[in-house]
């Protein structure tokens, strides 16, 4: 007779070895669990489970817990956390977010832990400066980034256009687009991404005219003039088939995988210089990061370094230190600074910066160069967003779509874009 | 062996779970106890995920809520600023109102056509029942949301479809005046659940009423229009009340579609989608609350509506 071992066994066996390998050697050992959260893509979280890995060995006996969203999930899921009194330990947050996230008290003070657990004093002081509210500092900078243009140097080439340079101006944008399209090398292929609804792209273009998106008490920094002069350049452009026309620009949700440039329907996109590592991963054809366009020759450029990122810690956490350390073993170790590379922006520790730059690949050499070469491109980094700068953004990109979708012209498209941001920021 | 083994262990839980018969709950429980188990998971989804946050709405839609701080007590001002200064709120209750007005009666249509079809014998009618009800299954899934996405973009299936007649068709997701109709039809593509339903009415109907009918020498069309409508009119109200509050209450495929922006241009801001965006985009529980409170009265009126015009429309056989 052979030996028959029923299902319900079999079941039970293996149930209770798993319930023993998940609990009985650390039933006793593990002290401290951390919850980690932060949004982008399968890349960064590998990145980012390998640096916990880390810090696990170097502190035996913590359990951490790392979950990670896209960038649009990621809000409403953070907010119902903190919401729900279980917000996690440590939160990436986001330069337009930390305002309104440490106002309300859902973020720990960190000054108390400088000096002695987060040793950052290497870091470049402006960028400590945008991680703090009101005096207080509530995120550690993970790393620099800027706005950029993403290019596609192969349909560039096909189309025997020149690629752009820091000192190509916007009209001169406008005529390699128009070229690109002309040539005609890939069907249904345009020159350029339209940038109408893009608010990095405007405030660039608005600083090069010495204005901004919001002024420092968190109200509108230009006039329905300046929107519609904006507005006026794209119609030319989307006239011309310098851009691409409405209906496909609409498809961009404003992530890498759906821009223009990664539908294969453009050869340019305009995003931040950190996610250079994220579009080439997904586009066969090479990119490269460009500046963006001057208004005129001799105008000053509308770059500025920025703040990529911060982690935070929640002010509900059981353990503040403990986050502390983690946050300083993510910004300061070498070997993890090897792993996570510049996928999150540019170091701002110097000692991180020095030892990083051997092992650098050369997407990270480029996105590395990009940011500190930026030279006079770059100015003052502006103050926080007001709250409501989310909402702002949602109308430009809709007063855009009405321009495009020819539901407005460019002047009363200036109009309307004033009219609701100013109603969006006074609602707060 | 193994089926002799289960029949032990059912024998033995019987056995252990039933309670010493003292005292009259003791046996009312001994009576009643195993059902109330069994209700116990729905028992505690009522009230823990249904009827509690449905109070805490109401409670809240009275606040200014941030989701972090305290809520914050502000009486009506929730619902007047909806009633008076509100107008993406407008721009959501177009869209609601014309995706309602479009999907339900070219969904319910379609069902009845294909319960019809159905209905005349065909071979293998279990089969093409369960074909033609698979949509209504993956029908509220993302993944079907991402699929339409493909098929309706600029170079989707859709459009080198119409390719090879010449047509060079738009992004039809992407554009204003086409992006609500790819909704329209992707719910009119779910029938399934309504010509379940449908084809159950029709099998209700006795067959001797179309025999006298073909004697009396009335045409297919008129037994269609004289026996078929009418006796189906408390299925037509049925699914017709049940197709409204779920067209009212559409998400999903807006939120995937425009990337939960309801562009373009507010073109698939689905009233449900806006008040997500309230709540979880701008921080504003208190007044998402107050939103889904209009929405809910306003499908009871709608309901109220259909129920109080039913009788002049409706035959039930008595």
């Amino acid at each position: 007779m052979t030996h028959r071992i029923s299902r319900r066994s079999v079941l039970a066996g293996g149930a209770a070895l798993l319930s023993y390998a998940a609990f009985a050697p650390r039933a006793f050992s593990e002290e401290a669990r951390l919850r980690l959260l932060w949004w982008g893509s399968q890349t960064r979280a590998d990145r980012t489970n390998k640096v916990s890995e880390l810090f696990k060995t170097a502190n035996p006996g913590l359990a951490i817990n790392g979950e990670f969203l896209g960038w649009s999930d990621y809000w409403p899921r953070l907010a119902t956390q903190v919401a729900g009194g279980n917000a996690p330990d440590v939160i990436q947050m986001d330069y337009r977010y930390i305002v309104e996230y440490a106002r309300r008290g859902a973020l720990a003070p960190l000054d108390s832990y400088l000096g002695s657990v987060l040793k950052v004093e290497d870091f470049d002081q402006v960028q400590i400066k945008g991680g703090s509210v009101d005096g207080k500092l509530y995120g550690i900078s993970l790393g620099a980034n800027s706005t950029a243009m993403m290019v596609n140097t192969v349909a560039f080439e096909e189309a025997g256009v020149d690629l752009p340079t820091p000192a190509t101006t916007w009209d001169e944008l406008a005529r390699m687009g128009l070229e690109i399209t002309k040539a005609g090398k890939r069907k249904g292929y345009y020159g350029l991404s339209d940038g109408s609804g893009v608010e990095p792209l405007l405030e660039n273009w608005l600083r090069q005219r010495g204005k901004a998106l919001f002024t420092a008490d968190g109200k509108i920094a230009y006039d329905a003039n300046d929107g519609a002069e904006w507005f006026a350049m794209w119609q030319k452009m989307r006239e011309d088939k310098a851009c691409v026309p409405a209906d496909i620009q609409a498809l961009d949700q404003f992530n890498i995988e759906t821009s223009p440039l990664s539908l294969g329907k453009a050869a340019t996109s305009y995003a931040h210089s950190n996610q250079l590592v994220g579009y080439q991963a997904i586009n066969k054809d090479k990119i490269v990061l460009s500046s963006h366009a001057l208004i005129s020759k001799d105008a000053k450029g509308g770059h500025y370094r920025k703040p990529s990122m911060f982690f935070s810690v929640s002010a509900k956490t059981s353990d503040p230190e403990l986050g502390a350390k983690y946050v300083n073993f993510f910004v300061k170790d070498p070997e993890a600074a090897k792993i996570l590379g510049v996928e999150r922006g540019v170091p701002e520790s110097a000692s991180v910066r020095e030892a990083l730059a051997p092992s650098l690949d050369d997407l990270g050499r480029a996105a590395l160069e990009y940011v500190s070469g930026l030279g006079a491109l770059a100015g003052d980094l502006p103050p926080p967003p007001p709250s409501g700068a989310g909402e702002a953004e949602l109308a430009l990109r809709r007063v855009a779509e009405q321009v495009a979708f020819g539901q407005l012209d460019a002047k009363q498209g200036g109009e309307t874009l004033v009219n609701e941001v100013t109603q969006i920021l006074s609602r707060g | 062996m193994a089926a002799v083994q289960d029949t032990a262990v059912v024998v033995g839980a019987g056995a252990k779970g039933r309670p010493a018969a003292q005292g009259r709950w003791a046996s009312t429980w001994a009576k009643h106890g195993a059902g109330y188990m069994f209700l116990l998971p729905w028992l505690i989804g009522f009230f823990g995920l249904t009827l509690g946050p449905a109070i805490a709405s109401l409670y809240l839609s009275f606040t200014s809520f941030d989701l972090i701080r305290a809520p914050e007590w502000v009486g009506t001002a929730n619902y007047v600023r909806i009633a008076t200064a509100d107008p993406k709120f407008a721009a959501a209750m177009r869209v609601t109102f014309l995706y309602v007005v479009l999907s339900v009666p070219f969904k319910l249509s379609f069902a009845l056509l294909v319960a019809i079809l159905l209905d005349r014998g065909v071979r293998g009618l279990t089969f093409y029942r369960a074909i033609f009800y698979l949509p209504s299954l993956l029908g509220g899934s993302v993944a079907i949301a991402v699929l339409w996405r493909q098929l309706f973009a600029g170079d989707g299936l859709i459009n080198s479809l119409l390719a090879q007649f010449g047509i060079e068709g738009p992004s039809w997701i992407s554009h204003p005046n086409y992006a609500i109709w790819t909704l329209v039809v992707l719910s009119v593509w779910q029938f399934g659940s309504p010509m379940i339903i449908f084809l159950a009415g029709l099998r209700q109907i006795p067959t001797d009423m179309y025999e006298a009918a073909s004697l009396d020498g009335a045409s297919k069309f008129r037994q269609f229009y004289k026996i078929t409508l009418p006796l189906l009119t408390p299925v037509i109200f049925f699914n017709a009340v049940v197709q409204t509050i779920d067209a009212f209450k559409a998400f999903t495929p807006a939120f995937i579609i425009s990337g939960g922006t309801g562009g373009p241009i507010n073109s698939t801001l689905f009233y449900t989608l806006y008040l997500y965006q309230e709540a979880f985009g701008n921080f504003r529980m208190g007044y998402a609350s107050a939103l889904a409170w209009i929405l809910v009265l306003i499908i009871a009126l709608f309901t109220a509506f259909s129920f109080l015009t039913s009788r002049y429309w409706v035959h039930y056989d008595d």
